[in-house]
This record gives structure tokens, sequence and C-alpha cells, in this order.
């Protein structure tokens, strides 16, 4: 089956309420393109699932898309925190839940294998289990040990960026995998965006790079430059200048505006011109 | 006596922490020098990860990108989160984590600065440190700041688990703090009461100046050893491991930050430009 779509296609199976597992980690491989498509959407009360988060996060937040967020990190490592996490946490509007990185793979491992919960003992004599009543500690049935158990995480939708895709639905991972295999495999409908779509005898020789299968995938959608600003090794690094960019915005609230118009209620084509076109990124970025 | 910088003695002191055959990661620059100048010096084996979730066998050229490119010659083995999770439960990674605070106890915190409901300040949150906190026998942090704003008697948020009741109660021994390394000294921990002790005095620290940087009452008796500097050889490979200089960002704030940021991201973007000609069309 040729899943191939636009972004627009991907957002109009979104529905409000969904909850939206996001892949990639920190400033890597996030699909990008298509959570400003979900931005300039009229989408509202996402419950949005991230790892180690950052600036898809703080942007649905910005455009106040969110109900709730559960997440192990959000920020812009060594550039700073997230100014909109940061307001919203701050000021309490939305709901927050502090989870951890193995957590969150484990409670989508749990959707996966179809049972309520994963135990960890992780987490255990930390204020996690104290702010967080989505955990519950129980005894072991064999030792009588204390554990905790990690509740199944069941993504409506899981939006993930790849390098190469073929128009099946399969996707190649190149760089660090992060937690997109356990996001496509939980989700009950994965969407792909990729740099490149090729056919699937060429995809096929990427061998055990291929990392998400079709068969767990509903649309695949063209997008190159799809994880800018983040990275997408080894095609190109973070744009770090732009992560100024975006953060001088997003502190300032007067900014905030300018920084929509200009790059995100825009298409991902105007995107990537507003940004000097792909010779001018590539001079830049490409490594 | 060999010229040093903070930055050299704190990655020295960091280095001295690792020994074996076991994954150490690279979140930050000072973890990722610590684990390199380990791996050339006296713990050969140790298999350095070039990101904080891949890349093992690295030689960790300290970057902005965080590992995610590296040069040619530093091609690296892929790992899944999967195996660096499976490597900490089962004892087999190291990290060096870089809190926001610090205990008595050595609790520590990256999460909220006041209360978790109704924060003061939102941080970033605690990432893996819960995973770090229940399953290693190293627990290993360092500041480049020892201020009584980081070295607290109480976190305001437990991210990571020290010697509290609850760990007493049901973690035990696994995940507990070993060790803390800042610009004044070497600290531990005691097992038996839990408590920070100081293991060594960097060089001209008084105890005084310990006693006023630290947010609790901390014993500095009579005896504790001086730290030993770094030799020549090892401030050459760091200086070696890391020509940008990445890891001086982690002392800097505010415009000097800044500045040196820009001047390493076009440095960074040359290093890598170059090594990578196939990319050059």
């Amino acid at each position: 089956m040729n899943k191939v779509m636009s972004a627009d296609d991907v957002i109009a199976q979104i529905p409000d309420g969904a909850t939206v597992a996001i892949g990639g980690s920190s400033l890597s491989r996030k699909p990008m393109a298509l959570v400003r498509a979900l931005a300039r959407s009229d989408r509202r009360d996402l419950r949005i699932i991230v790892n180690v988060g950052g600036p898809e996060v703080d942007l649905l937040l910005g455009v106040g898309k969110v109900a709730e967020v559960i997440f192990a990190f959000v920020g812009f490592e060594v550039m700073g925190l997230a100014p909109h996490f940061r307001r919203a946490r701050q000021e309490g509007t939305v709901k927050f839940q502090e989870w951890t990185e193995y957590t969150v793979m484990a409670g989508l491992d749990a959707t996966i294998k179809r049972v309520p919960f994963l135990p960890t003992h992780s987490m255990l004599g930390t204020d996690l289990l104290r702010v967080n009543t989505a955990f519950k500690t129980f005894q072991d049935p064999f030792a009588g040990e204390t554990l905790v158990a990690v509740p199944a995480l069941r993504p409506d939708v899981a939006l993930l960026h790849v390098n190469l895709a073929d128009p099946q639905g399969n996707g190649v991972v190149l760089g660090d995998g992060h937690m997109d295999a356990l996001c496509a495999k939980a989700a009950r409908k994965t969407f792909l965006s990729a740099e490149q779509i090729l056919l699937p005898e060429r995809l096929q020789t990427y061998g055990r790079d291929v990392h998400i299968f079709r068969t767990m995938v509903t649309g695949v959608v063209e997008a190159p430059w799809g994880a800018h600003f983040t990275g997408c090794a080894p095609e190109y690094r973070a744009d770090l200048q732009h992560v100024q960019e975006y953060l001088a915005a997003a502190r300032e609230g007067t900014g905030w505006h300018g920084y929509l118009e200009r790059y995100v209620y825009v298409s991902h084509q105007e995107y990537v011109r507003a940004l000097g076109g792909e010779h001018t990124l590539g001079e830049r970025l490409r490594v | 006596m060999t010229d040093y910088t903070i930055d050299e003695l704190i990655i020295t002191c960091m280095s001295r922490e690792l020994r074996g055959e076991l994954l150490v990661s690279s979140v930050t620059a000072f973890g990722s020098l610590a684990a390199h100048l380990a791996r050339s010096t006296h713990a050969p084996d140790l298999a350095v990860l070039s990101t904080p979730e891949s890349g093992m066998d690295a030689v960790p050229l300290p970057t902005l990108s965080l590992g995610q490119f590296l040069t040619e010659n530093q091609r690296a083995i892929p790992l899944t989160m999967e195996d660096i999770f499976d490597a900490i439960f089962t004892d087999r990674f190291r990290i060096w984590i870089n809190p926001a605070q610090i205990d008595q106890y050595g609790n520590v915190n990256i999460s909220v600065i006041g209360p978790w409901d109704k924060p003061k300040v939102a941080l970033v949150g605690s990432r893996g440190i819960p995973e770090d906190t229940s399953h290693l026998s190293q627990g290993l942090y360092y500041l480049t700041q020892h201020s009584p704003r980081a070295v607290v008697e109480r976190v305001d948020f437990i991210s990571g688990a020290g010697y509290n009741p609850e760990r007493r109660r049901t973690l035990g021994a696994p995940g507990a703090p070993t060790c803390l390394v800042t610009n004044l000294g070497v600290f531990g921990w005691n097992p038996d009461s839990g408590r920070m002790v100081v293991r060594s005095l960097h060089p001209g620290v008084s105890p005084d100046a310990v006693r006023q940087a630290t947010g609790f009452a901390i014993e500095v008796g009579a005896g504790i050893p001086t730290t030993e500097p770094p030799t020549a050889e090892q401030i050459a490979i760091i200086h070696a491991a890391d020509p940008l200089e990445v890891r001086k960002l982690e002392l800097l704030s505010g415009k000097e930050a800044a500045e040196k940021f820009a001047v390493i991201y076009e440095r960074e973007r040359q290093a890598l430009h170059a090594a990578w000609p196939r990319r050059r069309q």
C-alpha cells in the first residue's frame, strides 16, 4: 500500500485530546516538520509523551495545544532551559507528569507486551514516587522485595522522523535510535516524516538500519530538513544558531508572535525558504 | 610544578574514579574527558561512549552536537537505548552527573527549585538519574562551582536517591553516592552515617573555604590530604582530546559563555567539515 501523504493529512488523523508520543531525543531527530504542522492546526488538549524532550514540547506548549505532558526531561542541553515549559510548570496552566528515561520506555513496552505494568527498582528513594501517583510500589510475589509498577503508556499516535523511508512505511534510522521503535510499536497509529522516500527495493539494502517496519506505520511524509532545527545524523547537525533565535523569541514573549508567523504558520517549504533555502542550510549544517 | 587550570584538575580527579571494563557515558564535556583520560592512562579497558546513548569505543571529541557526529577516525560501535539501560541495570555503566543541587546525604536534584507542584524555577526533569541511583555501584557527581546554593542541607526535590530512609528500607547499597568532585575538593560518603565526608582538598583550598561554600555543617578535620594535581601528561591528553575547549563552557555564563559558544560552534563546523570530505559536493 502506498502510504505517502502530506503533513496536513497526518494532522487530520489526530483528534483533539489525543495522546501523542514524539520520537527523537534532546536536539536529535525530532519530527519537527510534523510538530510544526500540529502547532499550526486547530488541535487542542493534546497529551504529549516524550522521553528526552526539548523544542517539540516547548513549541506545542507555546501555542497552547497541550493539556498534559509526560516527560523524563525537557530542556535545551547546554543552551538552557525550555522557556514555555518553565513558564507552564511555574504557572501550573498545564498538567505535568515527571517520568524517567527508562520508565517511559517501560510504559510503552508494557503496552506492546499487553501487560498493565512492568516492574523496576528505578525511582525507589526518589521524590518521583511522591509527586507522580501514576506509579505504585508493590511487593514482589516471589521474594517480597519492594518494586515500582510502571503503568502502560498507550499513545494514540506516534510521530517520528527517519533518514529514509519507502512508500509502504519502512523507515531507516542511521544515527542513534532513541525510543522510536518502541513508540511505533506501542501507538495505535504511527506517522513518519523522512528526509527522502526511496523505492522499497532500495530501502531493503539498508538491512538492520531499517528500524521501523511498515506493519506499524499508517503514513509517510517526505520532508527534507524535517528534523530541523534539531539534528538528523549523519545528514545534518542541530542548528544551534536557530536554537538561540528560538529561545530568545520564546523567552521574551514579544518576539514570539513574530517567530510563529515566520517559522510555524507557514508550510514546510516556506520554512526552509525562510531559513535561506536548502543550499544555505546545507552549507551551514551538513558535516 | 606543572601549571593547570581548575577544569583540568576536576577532570583529572573524575578520571581517577573510573576503572575496569565498563561503559562510560559522555553526557557532558567534563564527563567525556574524564572517561577519555582514564582510558588513556590507568583504565585502558573502559568502553567510552561518544554520546549519552551510543557510539561505543569512540575517541570522544566533546562537541556542541552532543557526539551525534564523529569524525571518520572516531568511528564507534552503535548501541541502542535498551543496551544502555541493560548496562545500567547490570551495573556495567558509569556516568558523571552534574546536579543543580546535592545534599549532605548525596540526594541530587535536577528537577525543580522550590516545591514540585509550584516551582520557583522549573529545571529539566530527572532524566535517567533514578535508574542510576537504584542500580550502579558508583554514584559519581561533580560541580564546577561549589557554593551553598548547590551543596545544600536538603535538596528541594530528590531526582536521585542518596542515603535517605527510603533507600535504607528498599534499595540498600545499589546506586548510593560514592564521589563528589568540586572546584574545592574531593568528597565521599560514609555508608554507615550516610553523610558526606571530605576526602581531599585541592591545593590552596583552606578548610574554612569549604565550610563557607557548603550549605550544611561539614567536618573538615586535621590531616585531610591535598588533592594530587594533574601531571603534564594528563593535561596534554585533555588538551588533545578537547581542542575546541568545549569544557570551558561549563565554567562560564552570560556574555562570556555566549561568545565562547559562537567561537566553538564555528570551529566545530570547520573541524567536522574537514573530517567529512565525502559530504562536500
